[in-house]
């Protein structure tokens, strides 16, 4: 499964005071094949396989936070006021219009935002009705419902009232109106430039009252998933919604083994953009097959279509190596950076020196390596992946590049190397605890890390865990893990705010599901109520920095973002980044169209095709 | 007056006295004629010095075994085989298969035979306990035993495993750490209850026993008599049960690590290479095939030494 999970729960995005407009987007590297392979038809079904879903929430709309699944949304299920094109690198990161009318536009204080919804647009069975402002009104008030847990609500607390719903002081949320049944108005504490990019995710798209209004549970309402889109969930039509005792699970979607889209009789291609869902296939099946190796086998032989999942290093080898495999390689910038997070606020990390040798001491070369190669991503020298930088990051950035005698320098200057050799001699060095995954390619560079840190003195004791597990002990701030590895981070959306708000910033840091592993921003308050200890030369904020850069615009704003990188990268130094990710992707014989997605980081499911002939 | 048949054996001159042989005496003649439990304790023996002289193999060949060689992946990351070097090919991680074999035999063996150890004591003392003395030490015992045998092993192996895992402290009051030690515990948790059984029935019918009574008429102590009396006439089964129980340790580690769950990663596990290999088992043949080798070898030479063994203790056992 691709590592597409966004994992923030529950926090605040302290920096969303942004006044950027759309197509803040990068111009993403791509070096993929799009698939197409001349004359598209229109028909047949789109064969998928995967090891699991993943779900983050059951794929209830309101707090799924996986990237597969809002490719799932965005391209199929979910229409949005705004949403995007579909299409990989720079392209498939501008926002357009889709529910709305035309682009909306911010009054000029930067508060108020008036959308003009299309009218006509109706709802799947067995809703079958047209969508109005209310079903998005609705739709922000399950975000605003703790028992759904929205898991990125924090985006929309700019809105007005929003936090005052949340609490239970009010009924409805004051920042959101509705003058008539088409026009919705947003009224918002703060400019918020990056507003279009937040109600273009899948939890703000409208959701029918009297089917999603049945489910109070986190995750419920995922198996009755009300289709806007041009599919459904297979089902849909079967659905008794005349009362919410009738309401059954759909049989298209049964967590464990199967999902199944079908055709919306209620879409109308003429109120959507033929451009962003061409809406090719008639049906799409994803499978559960717990054996990766067999749903690459069986794409390989036409049996399947393809997989979102990340074919093994085998698989991508043999395509990339084979003249009739290699056009249905997919490689496209993933948006992501893979790193190794150290705690600040933890012996012998709590010293930049030690942070700044650690990064020299990494073989961040041989880890791409592990990972693949060149074909699984670029060495990332810095924080944000370029693509969201539209290109003007300085190609020539490294600061970190890799020199055991640079770290060694590095750790002479470190008050845990009393003799000056270079090498960590305290205690604190020994058997740090270092958490990681328990797949490949993890534990393919566990090896190469432990045996990196060795030369500086630093002593690392691999815990290798499953996924999951890996993620909630980093997360759980109590643990106080010192250092690991087996974390990622892609965009929420295409701008570097999604970076350094949820993973450094102080808001962040809360007790269970805490994205900023780092402490980055830490006080000592925080880390008495945390039960954590605090480190007598404190921890670096950059809470100061973020603000400063929200509210700026263009290219001020990508300038800003990239003079906060190379700040936490050489005065912070919270990270090892060592990979900015692709997608790689294979496709069967059977796709005769193949399209990335640069917004969910998937395969555009709106556009692929396929030729049942060559289908086996 | 009858006469002695031509073809009776001859009167018995007394010039050779009937030889007496002691019990091992007994076992070893029995032992020694059977070939395949020799031959699993030849194999024994070979993995056992394997396991002490695997820091030769890597000052041999110069590689650690957990030292990584980039040389040894290609552009994709795949691991190189056999060379002139690298005798077994390198791992997913480019390390030399063959030094982390030599290792592995450590961990496998330790695992096995620590854990079986730990398993067997625990068994043998609360089988004897609740066989001698019955009663609601008896009751008690059994259902606690019965508890553990219903218990989803695996599950609860790999719930255990996790919940120890997740932090520097580990499990009971930071008693139990991520380690050797946790996964020894877990196996030795879970294999008590079949030996404690075994050694209470058994016990159940030697306390019966007229040299049990004539003990307690001498007014032997309860201790005594199932020190002394119980223990050596039950050392027949528990050797046997403790040389089958052996393997099953050996492979349960394996099961863990296959998992995930087992020996940390820094530690050569033939399980462990098992699961590292499944990915890319196609390309990487010789990386899944000696540990395989080796795990399988170990676990049949132990279960024929077994096998071995009950039929040399056991003369009712026949073939």
């Amino acid at each position: 499964m691709k590592s597409r999970k966004r994992w923030i729960i529950g926090a605040a995005l302290a920096s969303a005071a942004a006044l950027v407009v759309a197509g803040c987007g990068g111009d993403s590297k791509s070096s993929g094949d799009t698939g197409s392979s001349g004359t598209v038809t229109k028909g047949g079904t789109l064969r998928l396989a995967t090891t699991d879903f993943g779900f983050t929430n059951a794929f209830d709309p309101t707090g799924e936070y996986l990237g597969l699944a809002w490719g799932y949304y965005d391209n199929l299920l979910t229409r949005g006021l705004v949403g995007y094109k579909h299409r990989p690198d720079a392209d498939g990161n501008l926002i357009v219009p889709d529910l709305a009318e035309a682009l909306p536009e911010p009054s000029a204080d930067g508060l108020t935002w008036t959308v003009k919804m299309k009218k006509g647009v109706k709802f799947a069975p067995p809703v079958n009705r047209e969508i109005t402002t209310k079903d998005i009104v609705f739709a922000f008030e399950r975000i605003g419902t703790k028992s759904l847990a929205a898991q990125y609500g924090f985006y929309f607390d700019p809105i007005e009232g929003m936090q005052a719903f949340r609490d239970g002081k009010a009924k409805t949320i004051s920042g959101i109106t509705t003058p008539d049944d088409s026009t919705i108005v947003f009224k918002l504490t703060e400019p918020t430039g990056d507003f279009l990019y937040r109600l273009a995710m899948p939890a703000a798209s409208p959701m029918p009252k009297e089917v999603a209004g049945c489910f109070t549970k986190a995750g419920e309402y995922g198996r009755n998933l009300v289709s806007s889109g041009p599919y459904m969930i297979a089902g849909s039509d079967k659905i008794d919604a005349s009362s919410c005792a009738k309401i059954k699970p759909l049989t298209g979607f049964d967590p464990a083994k199967n999902m199944t889209f079908v055709r919306n009789p209620n879409y109308d291609p003429a109120t959507d953009n033929a451009e962003d869902r061409s809406a090719n296939v008639d049906k799409i099946t994803i499978d559960i097959n717990t054996n990766l190796q067999d749903i690459f086998d069986k794409v390989e032989r036409g049996e399947l279509d393809g997989s979102p999942d990340t074919p093994p290093s085998e698989v991508i080898a043999k395509y990339a190596q084979d003249d009739t495999l290699k056009k249905n390689l997919h490689v496209f910038s993933g948006d992501r950076t893979w790193y190794i997070t150290m705690n600040l606020s933890r012996a012998p990390f709590d010293d930049i020196h030690v942070r700044k040798a650690v990064n020299f001491a990494i073989d961040k070369a041989s880890i791409q390596q592990a990972w693949g190669g060149e074909t699984s991503g670029a060495v990332a020298k810095h924080i944000v992946p370029d693509a969201l930088y539209n290109g003007k990051f300085p190609t020539d950035y490294d600061p970190y590049p890799f020199d055991v005698e640079k770290a060694k320098a590095e750790m002479k200057q470190s008050k845990y190397d009393t003799n000056q050799d270079g090498v960590c001699d305290a205690a604190v060095c020994k058997n740090l605890f270092h958490i990681s995954r328990n797949q490949p390619p993890w534990t393919k560079y566990n090896p190469i890390i432990a045996e990196n840190l060795k030369a500086i003195g630093v002593d690392v004791k691999t815990q290798e865990l499953p996924t999951g597990t890996a993620y909630t002990t980093i997360q759980t701030v109590e643990k106080n893990v010192p250092i690991a590895s087996n974390a990622g981070w892609g965009k929420d959306f295409a701008d570097a705010s999604t970076f350094f708000g949820p993973l450094f910033g102080s808001a962040t840091i809360i007790p269970t599901g805490n994205s900023n592993y780092s402490l980055v921003g830490l006080t000592a308050a925080k880390a008495k109520e945390l039960k954590i200890g605090f480190p007598a030369g404190g921890v670096p904020s950059i809470d100061a920095d973020t603000k400063a850069c929200g509210p700026l615009l263009d290219q001020a704003r990508l300038d800003c973002w990239i003079a906060l990188d190379k700040k936490v990268m050489e005065e912070v130094v919270p990270w090892v980044p060592y990979l900015s990710a692709n997608s790689v992707e294979v496709s069967g014989p059977g796709m005769s169209q193949y399209v990335f997605d640069q917004n969910s980081g998937e395969m555009a499911f709106a556009h692929i095709a396929v030729d049942p002939s060559k289908q086996k | 007056m009858s006469t002695l048949a031509p073809d009776a054996p001859p009167v018995i001159s007394g010039d050779a006295p009937i030889q007496g042989r002691s019990p091992w005496q007994l076992f070893w003649a029995r032992f020694k004629q059977d070939r395949l439990a020799f031959f699993g304790l030849g194999i024994i023996v070979f993995m056992v010095v394997l396991a002490f002289i695997a820091p030769l193999f890597a000052s041999l060949t110069g590689h650690g075994p957990n030292e990584t060689f980039t040389s040894m992946k290609d552009s994709f990351g795949l691991p190189k085989g056999p060379n002139g070097s690298f005798f077994l090919g390198a791992d997913d991680a480019g390390r030399d298969v063959l030094v982390r074999l030599a290792y592995g035999a450590r961990v496998s063996l330790i695992v096995g035979i620590v854990a079986s150890g730990i398993a067997l004591t625990i068994g043998v003392v609360v089988g004897v306990l609740a066989g001698y003395l019955g009663g609601w030490v008896d009751t008690l015992i059994s259902r606690v035993g019965d508890v553990f045998l219903a218990l989803p092993l695996v599950i609860f192996a790999i719930g255990i495993v996790a919940a120890c895992s997740t932090s520097e402290q580990g499990c009971l009051g930071g008693h139990l750490k991520p380690g050797l030690t946790l996964v020894i515990v877990i196996i030795a948790l879970f294999s008590w209850p079949t030996p404690a059984r075994l050694v209470r029935g058994a016990t159940l019918s030697l306390r019966e026993k007229e040299f049990i009574e004539a003990a307690r008429a001498l007014g032997a102590k309860e201790r005594t008599i199932m020190v002394r009396e119980l223990l050596p006439n039950l050392m027949a089964p528990i050797v046997v049960y403790g040389s089958l129980l052996i393997p099953s340790s050996v492979l349960f580690e394996s099961y863990l690590s296959f998992l995930g769950l087992g020996v940390p990663g820094d530690t050569p596990s033939w399980g462990k290479m098992l699961a590292e290999s499944v990915g890319i088992f196609r390309v990487a043949w010789w990386f899944w095939l000696f540990p395989g080798i080796f795990l399988m070898l170990t676990v049949l030479a132990f279960n024929l030494l077994g096998d071995g063994l009950r039929d040399a203790l056991d003369p009712r056992t026949g073939r």
